[in-house]
């Protein structure tokens, strides 16, 4: 039953959400529809799973004075405080809103922007013309760069740019997109019939 | 004995081949004063605009008053900058032909961006939330929520963003599905527009454009060239474009001139390695070369 009810469980969703696809008929939608509420109660759980997990994690290490435990007690510190301002003066007004724009928001965007040293560093030790390939990859790359800034469609890069883009990008992502698309294919027909079973965990 | 068991020549004597091994912070420096300086002293570099852009504003142009939309703020607060103005812009855009606006987010993290920005926007068009525009906030996973709202957006939400019941918002009375909004845009930093255009346009044949960030830009070109994307911004670069179509000068057009330069710089470090690693290469080789004669 452990591990015959799951399977059958998922055999049933998986070809209610197949058939929903071909028909209209009332009963069937309906269904349809009940299973996509289940799926966002079903993530909303996991989202508490998460914190749940986050907690008891940042927890131990705190008990046993792990490595970086100061961190712990502002990351579940931070997590308190947000659920008691969102609750106590609603996420629209007070602190929350507040730790929003003035920690959150910049804290996030300082870290994003960083990106643009370290890519400026990366991309000055990494991309060496070491080989034909390579070379070819660098001055596809230096174009596109320069192509899709005013200063390089100044200097006329910018149709070359878009003729990498438009031809063997897009030739190369297909590929890429199609064999995807016939991956996910097989792995849900395998999950839908039962091959595929590593999603119900260890041991079963 | 291979070249590169050799020992290293000091630097005085290969000048160029320093080139090849610059100190990172001096890298970091000039690219902090690159992007820095052109912030406070503009080139005001044109603006070139892209036939994706074009679309992406034609679809827009073509709304008439009263139509109603689908804003997905598809980004949480790393990508503000890149995002933002492409947001603003947009909801500016639709604000000032009178389209209708359904807000909504699909990260979390999204929510107080889009707030943020209805509300400023909202204020200087003079548009009142509830029957110009609403924001149904954030629901849990984003593939469930997109198709059940092609069935029905008050199930799906059947409360706002601020606890308001849906089935009270004017906007909302004749409007319970896809087949009355006339236009999906998705600002998104993931793929979250490839997930509109899958679930949205795939099963509802609904229309989509969509806002991307530069990276994600280039992987979402196979859909717009299929027809499935009606059109697309690419980064900053793309709000900027669509800033110039809507004669709007923001944030998008007043960072293109830091960015292009930062691009430059980036380029220029890649040229001056190569030139290093060719030099110390044919340095190297020619060392190999005498070591194997002698």
């Amino acid at each position: 039953m452990k591990r015959t009810g799951p399977v059958a469980f998922g055999f049933v969703i998986g070809m209610l959400m197949l058939v929903q696809h071909f028909t209209n008929d009332a009963w069937i939608t309906a269904r349809y529809a009940n299973a996509l509420d289940w799926k966002q109660v079903v993530f909303g759980i996991t989202l508490i799973l998460g914190v749940i997990s986050l907690c008891l994690h940042h927890w131990k290490k705190i008990a046993r004075r792990g490595e970086g435990w100061r961190y712990s007690i502002l990351t579940i510190g931070g997590l308190v405080f947000m659920v008691v301002a969102a609750v106590v003066f609603t996420p629209e007004r007070g602190p929350y809103p507040w730790m929003f724009e003035n920690v959150q928001a910049p804290m996030q965007a300082t870290m994003f922007a960083l990106l643009a040293f370290y890519v400026a560093s990366a991309s000055y030790r990494a991309f060496r013309a070491r080989s034909v390939n390579a070379a070819l990859l660098l001055a596809a790359g230096v174009i596109v760069m320069l192509g899709r800034v005013p200063l390089g469609e100044m200097m006329g890069l910018g149709s070359i740019s878009s003729w990498i883009l438009d031809f063997p990008n897009l030739a190369a992502k297909r590929g890429v997109m199609l064999g995807v698309g016939l991956g996910m294919t097989a792995t849900a027909i395998k999950i839908i019939t039962g091959i595929e079973r590593t999603y119900l965990g260890k041991g079963v | 004995m291979s070249a590169r068991d050799l020992p290293p020549v000091p630097a005085a004597r290969r000048p160029l081949a320093v080139l090849a091994g610059l100190d990172r912070r001096l890298i970091f420096l000039v690219i902090g004063v690159g992007v820095a300086l052109p912030l406070l002293f503009p080139l005001n570099l044109p603006v070139g605009v892209s036939r994706e852009a074009t679309a992406y504003y034609e679809a827009i142009e073509a709304l008439a008053p009263g139509d109603v939309v689908i804003l997905a703020v598809d980004y949480e607060p790393d990508t503000m900058a890149e995002m933002d103005p492409m947001t603003v812009a947009t909801l500016a855009r639709l604000f000032e032909k009178d389209v209708r606006v359904i807000a909504l987010a699909d990260y979390a993290g999204g929510t107080g961006i889009a707030a943020r920005i209805l509300r400023e926007t909202a204020r200087e068009r003079g548009k009142a939330y509830g029957t110009d525009y609403i924001f149904l906030g954030y629901n849990p996973d984003y593939s469930a929520t997109m198709l059940r709202m092609g069935e029905s957006i008050r199930a799906t939400f059947p409360t706002d963003h601020y606890g308001t019941p849906t089935a009270q918002l004017p906007l909302l009375a004749n409007v319970d599905d896809y087949s009355r909004v006339k236009l999906i845009v998705s600002i998104s930093s993931s793929a979250m527009a490839e997930y509109w255009i899958l679930f949205a346009h795939g099963k509802f044949g609904e229309k989509i454009i969509a806002g991307n960030t530069a990276i994600q830009a280039v992987l979402i070109y196979p859909y717009f060239q299929t027809g499935q994307l009606a059109g697309f911004l690419g980064g900053l670069k793309g709000a900027a474009e669509y800033e110039q179509l809507t004669g709007r000068r923001g944030s998008g057009m007043r960072g293109m001139d830091a960015q292009s330069v930062a691009h430059a710089l980036i380029v220029a470090f890649i040229v001056l390695g190569n030139i290093g690693f060719f030099v110390e290469r044919s340095r190297r080789r020619d060392a190999a070369r005498r070591t194997h004669v002698g």
